[in-house]
């Protein structure tokens, strides 16, 4: 049997609850697009400065790598919702295999992430590390590949802070703590996992595909 | 036949006596006062950065402190007093303690946050009063790039750490804020019978969630920039200075609102109550500071007009500018127009904010010289700025701060103060604050640049009245701290309503019990019902 | 028992081939030479992916107004952020 519902002292009902961590969510996901959009502004005046400097740093990402992890972290999506929904529905061993689904599928993209890293060494594209490119626009090529790993590098932070946090929901899962009636922890980390998702959905067009043709 | 009194509740005061029981509480009350301790131990060291300041602009010499401390001076002043005075003096002691008892409820919606956000305080404050310690910074408090990222020999990434983690703090406060009053208020309390402060505390919390997580953006770019010698403000590898100016600002205007509307609401709470009348135009208050946080964040390119930025940028921000006087304007004229008429009571509390609504008048009126593009290029980085912001945060924000505290030290306190030497403490801060702003906005006007610890012999006399009164200020400042916590131990014991003001927190015992309210109150009616008949009956 | 809708497993598995669908337009299309256009399809896919989440995976279809108000504020503050700012990058540079 599910356990009840806890109320807060401060809450009326379980239903206020559960509106009011909705809302905090929400509002919390707002701060993470804000965020996040400093570096947006930052890319946006960059790139509108030394647009050669982009189109040339782009064609040195790896496009292929970074295709496949964009549809791995779709994928994650899909599976976090799915888990989302099974948790709505009582379905306690569907929710837990689609979390750690969504568990694996991160914990993949982080995978496939260092190894474009491992490669970005190799080829010496890392600002102040060993960045060793030459040419008419080699500054804002160090730029956009320090732009590059700060987005890509706080992406993945929020990535493994999600991805722990989905083993932490799964564990509780697993602890039958959840039911139709109470799945609070499960959907605020559908939400957070999906703004990860989003991000990266913006990021990838404006790392990988800059200058294509 | 005799009957027992039941025994009254506890006061949250009462609710355990250990050191423990205040740094684990939860209670919103009690977190209230953890940062009213805070802030005013940062006000207090702000002030000594301005006590430097001020007796070093005696002399037009530069003569008490060198050229590299004033400037590591002027910056701890303006860190210290944004970040950790101004931004959450307001909000986070009179915003915590009231808004759940004003809507009518138990608490903030995540009182494990509310405390978390005190927490997230103090250790910003550790970092930035450890970058003074050892040895201070000297880029001013706007950090402006390329001098804060490439040339500045001072603690520039410890203090950029600090105020980095404070902005957390103002966030988890604005999120509890905009949850707490959408989802909690008593049954009854709509949206239009909401108390003004409650709308200002909203509006502020709009702006915390918003604006403050660019600026974390912001510095971080800043400490990774001068950390690795690689980033996005540098000319050199395709940067832009200018870039950090309007990240910096995007965040930067909008917190001068945070100043300020908070100050609006309590404006509205205490003259409405020493005027015994109700709030002129009630709905016309409440849009306007959604408008002034709104508008507030179109208009950050007024601090940028000399910068270099686009002279298309500059004429876009002077029009913007110029509309967000209008909302602050109507806010003032129905101050105004509630004073007509009103039974008016100069007691403590309204003597600050009849302060107030003057000095923000002159203010924002003089902000509006420094919109205009042609003026602003003689008075940018004069003095005549430095007079703008201050008769607003200071003359507006800290004096209405001032009444707050007043009002409701019996509510929080469960004291009365003596009113005499209360209403001597407003008038000395009303002529020592004059006295120390007024000759700047000359100094700015006649082309004594900011953040200079030397000057032409020319402007000492009014440098020398400015000092003498910021002496005054100091004193007016002083005093309460003397009378109030006497207050604590012998100031006679308040009843719940000593004001015999409407609003639900005067109708629960003063202090408090932890829960707020024995039952949670049914409102059948909008805010400030003041009349002469209610005073007459309750006699 | 508090109901909830619960749209079917299929709408979610529909969604994601969406996704991916325009994952492929994407990619595809930055091969295409069509000069500035390139950027800006790149930016109007990337939206059109990020509402699909949005309004389906985040379940902002079926959600009380006040959370589609404060989803929309996050973008639409960034859009302010970066719409003014380019009144000055845009002539300047």
């Amino acid at each position: 049997m599910a356990e009840a519902v806890i109320v807060a002292r401060q809450f009326d009902d379980a239903e206020q609850q559960r509106r009011a961590s909705d809302l905090g969510m929400w509002v919390f996901l707002a701060t993470e697009i804000l965020f996040f959009g400093g570096l947006f502004v930052a890319y946006t005046a960059t790139r509108l400065h030394d647009p050669q400097a982009f189109a040339t740093a782009s064609r040195l990402t790896n496009v292929t790598l970074g295709s496949i992890n964009t549809g791995v972290l779709l994928t994650s999506s899909l599976t976090m919702a799915l888990a989302v929904r099974a948790t709505k529905l009582g379905l306690r061993r569907a929710s837990i295999g689609f979390l750690c689904a969504t568990a694996a599928l991160g914990i993949a993209f982080l995978g496939i992430k260092f190894t474009e890293y491992v490669r970005d060494w190799h080829e010496r594209l890392v600002p102040v590390l060993n960045f060793a490119h030459v040419g008419p626009h080699a500054g804002g090529v160090e730029t956009f590949f320090y732009l590059y790993f700060f987005t890509t590098g706080l992406h993945a932070i929020h990535l493994i802070i999600g991805i722990a946090t989905v083993a932490v929901v799964a564990t509780m899962a697993a602890r039958r703590r959840f039911s139709p009636d109470y799945f609070t922890p499960v959907e605020l980390t559908g939400l957070y996992w999906h703004l990860v998702d989003v991000v990266w959905i913006f990021l990838y067009p404006l790392l990988y595909l800059v200058a294509r043709t | 036949m005799s009957s027992v009194p039941l025994p009254l509740p506890r006061s949250y005061l009462e609710e355990g006596f250990s050191l423990w029981s205040w740094l684990a509480t939860i209670d919103h009350k009690r977190i209230a006062i953890l940062y009213a301790i805070s802030i005013t131990l940062f006000f207090f060291a702000g002030g000594i950065a301005a006590t430097l300041i001020r007796m070093e602009l005696i002399t037009p010499a530069g003569d008490l402190v060198s050229a590299d401390t004033y400037n590591k001076l002027f910056t701890m002043h303006g860190v210290i007093m944004v970040w950790f005075f101004l931004i959450p003096s307001i909000p986070s002691t009179f915003g915590n303690f009231l808004v759940p008892l004003m809507i009518g409820a138990r608490d903030l919606a995540f009182p494990r946050l509310n405390l978390a956000s005190w927490y997230l305080y103090i250790a910003g404050g550790l970092f930035t009063v450890g970058a003074l310690v050892a040895g201070g910074v000297d880029t001013g408090w706007t950090f402006y790039t390329p001098y804060s990222t490439m040339f500045s020999n001072t603690h520039v990434i410890a203090a950029v750490c600090g105020v980095f983690v404070v902005g957390f703090s103002s966030i988890l406060t604005g999120m509890n804020f905009i949850v707490t009053i959408h989802k909690m208020r008593a049954p009854g309390m709509t949206w239009f019978r909401l108390p003004l402060f409650i709308w200002s505390m909203y509006a502020t919390s709009i702006i915390f969630v918003l604006a403050t997580p660019v600026l974390a953006m912001t510095l971080f770019l800043v400490a990774i920039e001068r950390f690795a010698g690689v980033g996005v403000f540098d000319p050199a590898l395709g940067g832009d200075p200018l870039l950090f100016q309007h990240l910096f600002w995007f965040y930067s205007h909008p917190a001068v609102y945070v100043m300020i509307l908070p100050a609006m609401g309590v404006a509205s709470e205490i003259i409405t109550c020493y005027a015994r009348k109700n709030i002129f135009a009630y709905r016309s208050m409440a849009f306007a500071v959604l408008a002034i946080a709104i508008v507030g964040f179109l208009v950050w390119g007024h601090h940028m007009f000399v910068s270099g930025q686009s002279i298309y940028a500059g004429m876009v921000f002077s029009i913007l500018t110029f509309l967000v006087a209008i909302p602050s304007a109507i806010k003032v004229f129905n101050w105004t127009a509630t004073l007509y008429k009103g039974s008016i009571r100069f007691d403590a509390p309204m003597l600050y904010l009849l302060g107030f609504v003057g000095l923000f008048t002159i203010g924002g009126m003089t902000g509006l010289f420094l919109a205009s593009l042609a003026l602003d290029v003689h008075l940018h980085d004069t003095y005549f700025v430095i007079a703008h912001f201050h008769y607003i945060m200071v003359g507006g924000s800290v004096m209405a701060f001032l009444g707050a505290v007043h009002y409701w030290w019996p509510k929080i306190t469960g004291r009365l103060y003596p009113d005499r030497w209360a209403r001597f403490a407003a008038i000395t801060v009303f002529v020592g604050f004059n006295l120390t702003f007024f000759p700047q906005f000359l100094l700015g006007y006649l082309g004594m640049p900011r953040r200079y610890h030397e000057y032409p012999p020319e402007f000492q006399v009014l440098n020398v009245l400015s000092s003498a009164g910021a002496s005054v200020l100091a004193a007016g400042y002083l005093l309460p701290l003397f009378y109030l916590l006497w207050s604590l131990r012998y100031g006679p014991r308040a009843g719940p309503n000593p004001w015999r003001a409407t609003g639900l927190e005067w109708q629960t015992a003063s202090p408090p019990p932890v829960t707020n309210f024995a039952t949670i109150p049914v409102v059948t009616a909008p805010p400030y019902q003041y009349s002469p008949l209610e005073d007459a009956r309750r006699g | 028992m508090i109901s909830h809708p619960v749209p079917p497993a299929r709408t979610y598995v529909l969604v994601w081939v969406a996704l991916l669908a325009l994952l492929l337009v994407t990619l595809g299309s930055a091969y295409v030479p069509l000069g500035r256009i390139n950027a800006a399809i790149n930016l109007a896919i990337a939206a059109t992916k990020a509402l699909l989440v949005v309004f389906f995976f985040m379940h902002l279809r079926s959600a009380h107004s006040m959370l589609r108000i404060a989803a929309t504020a996050g973008f639409f503050w960034l859009a302010i952020l970066v719409g003014l700012s380019l009144t000055d990058f845009a002539v300047r540079y």
